[in-house]
């Protein structure tokens, strides 16, 4: 990216890079001098800046607005929300009084990393066996392949009842396992495609050295193919923890116990537990939303590269 | 890798994600749907009655009316996000100061909770606390029923889940752009192609697939929406704002018609099942081309 080094909106601009390997441009409007030709261009590159941050500030306004309620008195959120002289922090130590947040945080942090670890395990097991080992019947080997991406086609809400019984049936309603299991295995179907894609891309004379070395499977792949795979592996294990952190529906439905709440799960309730303190209720989504957007800002590219995956080739 | 396949070794490795997918995954997906062939409810057991379910959902007007729901939000969201986000993608490739922290800003709503997102908005569209008719109520113009009236839901749905994907749909478009070949906008540009002809004739073209691969994405995006319309209004008032998924919810879990909400549940599915054959088809002729 060069835009850093352009300057000058109100001086015009040093000839550009750009345009100088594109001197076509310039040709086919003959009449113009060059003063105007360059005026011209200084104008709209300001137009077309000044479009791109007005969107992007309308779409952070929403966040903005949160934020200055958080420090609104109440009674003023409903009488004159703009004022700032009457700004305080009480609400935030109504928030913090009120919102287990070490507790939710905890709960989130255990369910995502149990649930990534195993989800992202045992398809990278199935993933490796799919692509790399040899089956007396290659026919069994895509169908399981298919089965798999398969899971791609159905919403999960399809699975929000039925799980909720199974989870029952199985005596784990009500604890953890009842939503790490299901997070682990609707992971499956994603995590296949991604990991399959990257192996068969991948050449298997490592491996095949290794094994000539007299490695074992598990030597194999933990320490030749693993070590190969870390990127989509990162990628792979960023959209989990996103989708597990965000996750509503089945947590909804499957954690009734408070104590178990994920952040998800607690946001859901503010509207209840706060009702008409929205300064309070402000300060709580603010709470939430800093750490998600700070450690966003930290891992940005990571993340967006997660979250596009399987969108975006290359 | 002859050496190491013998059976009990891919068994190993298979056998865990079959296990748990076929348990937690493909048998759930089965039994919502023979749940959907019952009149199970509450603690009663449940009977067999065929299609009834299905029957009666063509004379439930709330089902009909979150169809319709979803189909607006569908409709306004996708023709407003497509050209809106394409259009922002052009704009990030010209040259901007601070280009990358605009993209990543806009790309900020796409990993905040949905359930946070319905939060925050309520804060927005509100008709009496939101900013929204805080700043339109100052200039004359009379109190809007953003959310919580008769009809305007699902817009203002739209318009949420709009806020929350334009900047995940601008970065797919991103990444598309920046993968077009160089020499071909300098040949076009060296033919004399005005910036409009060389967006019309060039450009979009060549981004075909991808516009295609957006527009995919959104739709199950929305087949998605439930927790905007729980945070906003709770498919409120009567239902008047449920979308399909909600409303399933609602049968489900509220209503414990476990036999009716199963087969809204495996409508759901199938309008899953066919965006996804519609998404795998220009997947495929995207990697042939």
């Amino acid at each position: 990216m060069t835009s850093a080094t352009v300057t000058g909106r109100e001086t015009a601009p040093p000839p550009a890079p750009a345009t100088e390997r594109r001197p076509g441009r310039v040709r086919h409007r003959p009449t113009r001098s060059p003063a105007a030709e360059r005026r011209r261009r200084v104008r709209t590159r300001i137009i077309v800046a000044g479009i791109a941050y007005l969107v992007t500030f309308l779409v952070v306004l929403p966040i903005l607005w949160i934020v200055l309620l958080s420090f609104q008195q109440s009674d003023q959120i409903l009488s004159d929300p703009f004022s700032v002289q009457t700004l305080t922090l009480e609400n935030y130590r109504d928030a913090i009084a009120t919102l287990p947040l070490v507790q939710m945080y905890k709960n989130t942090i255990i369910i995502a990393a149990v649930a990534v670890t195993i989800g992202t395990t045992v398809s990278f097991m199935a993933s490796f066996a799919l692509t790399r080992m040899v089956f007396r019947r290659r026919g069994v080997q895509s169908a399981l392949l298919l089965y798999f991406l398969a899971g791609l086609a159905v919403p999960v809400y399809v699975l929000l009842f039925p799980v909720y019984r199974l989870d029952l049936a199985l005596g784990i309603f009500g604890t953890y396992a009842a939503v790490i299991l299901p997070y682990a295995v609707v992971s499956i179907p994603f995590n296949t495609l991604l990991l399959t894609g990257f192996l068969r891309g991948m050449p298997g004379e490592l491996e095949e050295a290794a094994i000539i070395d007299g490695a074992g499977l598990f030597r194999v792949c933990w320490s030749v193919v693993l070590p190969v795979m870390r990127p989509i592996l990162a990628t792979v294990v960023i959209f989990n923890v996103v989708y597990v952190f965000n996750e509503f529906p089945f947590v909804s439905v499957l954690i009734n116990d408070p104590d178990l709440a994920t952040v998800s799960l607690a946001v859901s309730k503010f509207q209840g537990q706060y009702s008409v303190n929205y300064g309070g209720m402000m300060a709580a989504a603010t709470l939430v939303l800093l750490p998600q957007l700070a450690i966003y800002a930290v891992l940005q590219r990571h993340v967006i590269a997660g979250l596009t995956a399987g969108a975006v080739k290359g | 890798m002859i050496w190491l396949s013998s059976r009990w070794r891919i068994a190993v490795m298979v056998l865990p994600a079959v296990v748990l997918f076929t348990l937690f995954f493909a048998y759930p997906v089965l039994y919502g749907v023979g749940y959907s062939l019952t009149d199970a409810q509450g603690f009663s057991a449940p009977r067999l009655i065929g299609l009834d379910n299905y029957a009666a959902l063509g004379d439930d007007p709330f089902f009909w009316l979150s169809l319709k729901n979803t189909v607006i939000i569908l409709v306004v969201s996708v023709a407003f996000l497509v050209p809106a986000s394409f259009a922002l993608a052009l704009l990030m490739q010209q040259r901007i100061r601070a280009a990358g922290a605009l993209r990543a800003l806009l790309f900020g709503p796409a990993i905040v909770a949905p359930i946070l997102v319905g939060l925050v908005w309520v804060f927005i569209l509100d008709p009496r606390v939101g900013l929204l008719n805080r700043l339109l109520v100052p200039l004359g113009i009379p109190e809007i029923q953003w959310i919580g009236g008769d009809s305007l839901t699902p817009y203002s749905i739209a318009l949420v889940f709009s806020w929350a994907s334009i900047g995940f749909a601008m970065t797919i478009f991103y990444a598309g752009l920046q993968q077009l070949p160089d020499d071909v906008m300098e040949a076009s540009s060296l033919d004399g192609a005005t910036r409009w002809q060389q967006l019309l004739h060039v450009t979009v073209p060549m981004m075909r697939e991808t516009i295609g691969i957006v527009s995919i994405l959104l739709v199950t995006n929305v087949f998605k929406i439930f927790e905007l319309v729980y945070m906003l209004t709770g498919g409120g008032p009567v239902h008047r704002s449920e979308t399909l998924v909600s409303y399933m919810y609602f049968v489900t879990f509220t209503s414990q018609r476990y036999g009716a909400g199963m087969a809204i549940a495996v409508v759901v599915l199938v309008l899953g099942a066919l965006t996804s054959l519609v998404y795998l088809a220009l997947a495929r002729r995207g990697r042939s081309a």
